[in-house]
């Protein structure tokens, strides 16, 4: 691969690596140190080290009561996600239908839907329909935007397993459904844990929709509102680092759990190839 | 038809995709313990035959019969066939012994005479001790020999093999080949295989059922199959064929006689299929490379045909040499000969005459 790129060439991606680089990780780490600094404006100078602003984070209860709703809403959504996902991946990989490119284009096209747009749309049907505004409604709103990247995630993973696995397994007497809890679901678990985790994760980030369709504030939506008070900022953003923290822990041990399941698909596919180059 | 013995009947099947038909009104009788293989090209319907069978495709129209019983609309768990996938399709996430014991778990046998009878299977299939082996950890031989072992284990009305063995290395396709027949024998278990190779056609099977778009072209044993081909398709799908246009100049008894120049003529017999033709009539006529002799001068005729010719080019196969002769007839033969002291003393550009008996000559269709 290197052979294909000049030295010129190199040099280019190395800067262009390290400005990515820098963008990316910069702020982060600017916003630890001033989680510590001791002082109510959240620039420099370095006024000394302090944990009064994870100490005033610690006694703030909305700050608790937000993060609780946050919680409940990713859990539900990611839960939901994943069960929705499971079905409609099947059918679009599996199944021929009428219409299929539009079914799939429909269940996709969250995607590029502006979220005000969805947010919005959202509130007027719930309104529409006599829906009152709770974690529910806001648990709707983010399956809606969850789905599409969950049936992404499962798609090329279902794509990889061979067809002829589940016949073998309706082959030897297993009806559809022992066929997929013993088959099909342990080959796409790995998959399925990951859309899991992509939509916790879209589901605690999200503000727009949350903040047309929430009752009492989520997390990112109350964070959001404080920094109107500049005298919040200091703790909004001690609480900051601890999500990145936490969240940076989450992704990196469902990365190496995925990695390490990855391979017993892996091996048998690999086999399987050398056997045909022998031929 | 519950007639006795008879594993598969398959009565009248049709099966198309959008416009293509697959299957186009196929009847075969599979006797219990019998080999039969499914022979054809690509695209000729015997995947679809097998999988209407398994149950994975339904016919369009026509039934089919396993032990006497109409199974079409039985989903493939509740069929009592079982097979054996073109890539073994071996679950890679449990290890040997779950693979095999995968049909007798749903059958609730007890474990422990799961254990044992797993054990007995890979015995038989030459695995024995690869209980605790992920499919990932075995080479593709080892693989094949699972896939067997999983279907076998429920002692099945009849094994379905699809080209099982399409992804091994030539010699371990040998070596598998031979393995088959002997496990076949051992449990007696009827067998359908698929394959649209020849050789392994003609090696293993009891009937082969040769298919071409859609429908039976020739069902028979492999050495009627080779040696008296029923169609110009099945002459040339199986082995290598010389087909040649004969014009009738003499009926003389129970021959054809072409009279080619004042040496050289070719004799058919009247034969089986019954070609009434008469003088003046054209046939066409196939005789395999290996039936015919590879002459330097005069060859003995004894009734048979003769043709001189110019040797072309010459193909050092191993055990065989071939031969491409520029014939009097104007057409190019193929011969096999073995690669002996004789054939290493013809060359290219060499006059030779061949010969072949009035027998090893196949009347194909005449008109």
């Amino acid at each position: 691969m290197n052979a294909a790129v000049s030295t010129g060439g190199r040099r280019w991606l190395w800067v262009t690596f390290w400005i990515l680089t820098f963008f990316l990780y910069a702020p982060l780490v600017i916003l630890v140190i001033f989680s510590f600094n001791d002082r109510e404006f959240v620039s420099f100078p370095w006024e000394g080290f302090t944990f009064r602003w994870y100490q005033t984070f610690l006694d703030n209860d909305e700050i608790f009561k937000s993060l609780r709703i946050s919680l409940l809403v990713a859990s539900v959504t990611a839960v939901v996600t994943a069960v929705l996902a499971i079905p409609a991946s099947i059918a679009l990989v599996r199944r021929r239908f009428f219409a299929k490119s539009l079914v799939s284009g429909m269940m996709l096209a969250p995607l590029v839907i502006p979220l005000v747009v969805l947010g919005i749309s959202l509130l007027i049907l719930f309104n529409t329909i006599g829906i009152e505004a709770s974690p529910l409604t806001v648990v709707i709103g983010h399956v809606v935007i969850a789905l599409p990247f969950a049936i992404l995630t499962l798609v090329p993973r279902l794509e990889r397993i061979p067809v002829s696995l589940e016949e073998a397994s309706r082959d030897l007497g297993a009806n559809w459904l022992t066929t997929f809890r013993q088959i099909t679901f342990p080959l796409m678990a790995p998959a399925l844990f990951s859309a899991f985790l992509l939509s916790f994760v879209i589901s605690f980030d999200e503000v727009v929709v949350a903040s047309f369709v929430a009752e009492d504030a989520t997390f990112p939506v109350y964070l959001l509102s404080q920094l109107r008070l500049p005298r919040q900022l200091p703790q909004v953003i001690a609480v900051a680092v601890v999500i990145l923290v936490i969240s940076a822990i989450i992704v990196i041990a469902a990365e190496v759990l995925r990695r390490v399941s990855d391979r017993r698909l892996e091996s048998l596919t690999t086999v399987q190839e050398e056997e045909v180059a022998v031929t | 038809m519950t007639e006795a013995g008879v594993a598969i009947s398959i009565q009248g099947v049709h099966k198309s995709f959008g416009d293509v038909r697959a299957v186009d009104g196929i009847s075969l009788d599979i006797a219990e313990g019998e080999f039969i293989t499914l022979l054809g090209p690509s695209g000729c319907g015997k995947t679809t035959t097998m999988r209407m069978v398994a149950g994975f495709e339904e016919p369009d129209a026509g039934s089919i019969l396993l032990r006497g019983a109409d199974v079409v609309g039985v989903p493939p768990n509740k069929r009592e066939v079982n097979m054996c996938f073109q890539h073994y399709a071996l679950f890679p996430h449990m290890d040997v012994e779950k693979n095999i014991e995968y049909g007798l778990k749903l059958k609730k046998v007890p474990k422990g005479d799961r254990q044992k009878i797993v054990g007995e299977m890979l015995e038989i299939v030459g695995l024995a001790g690869m209980q605790a082996r992920k499919p990932g950890q075995l080479s593709g031989g080892q693989q094949q020999r699972v896939a067997l072992a999983r279907a076998l284990v429920n002692q099945p009305a009849a094994l379905l093999l699809d080209e099982p063995l399409g992804a091994l290395d030539v010699k371990l396709r040998k070596q598998m080949q031979l393995e088959l027949k002997r496990i076949q024998h051992e449990l007696n278990t009827t067998f359908v295989y698929v394959t649209h190779d020849q050789d392994e056609a003609l090696s293993m099977s009891d009937r082969i059922a040769v298919m071409n778009q859609g429908v039976i072209e020739q069902l028979g044993a492999p050495r009627e199959v080779y040696e008296q081909p029923a169609t110009p398709f099945v002459a040339d799908f199986v082995g290598v064929l010389n087909a040649m246009d004969v014009r009738v100049d003499e009926v003389a008894g129970e021959d054809l006689v072409m009279k080619v120049n004042e040496r050289d003529r070719i004799v058919v017999p009247v034969g089986p299929t019954g070609t009434d033709a008469g003088v003046g009539s054209s046939l066409l006529v196939a005789v395999r490379p290996e039936r015919v002799n590879l002459g330097a001068g005069e060859a003995a005729l004894n009734g048979g045909s003769r043709l001189s010719g110019t040797v072309r080019q010459v193909v050092y196969l191993g055990t065989l040499t071939q031969f491409y002769v520029d014939t009097s007839i104007g057409k190019r033969l193929i011969v096999h000969h073995l690669s002996d002291d004789r054939s290493s003393t013809v060359n290219e550009g060499d006059e030779v005459v061949l010969t072949w008996a009035r027998d090893d000559a196949a009347v194909l269709s005449g008109s």
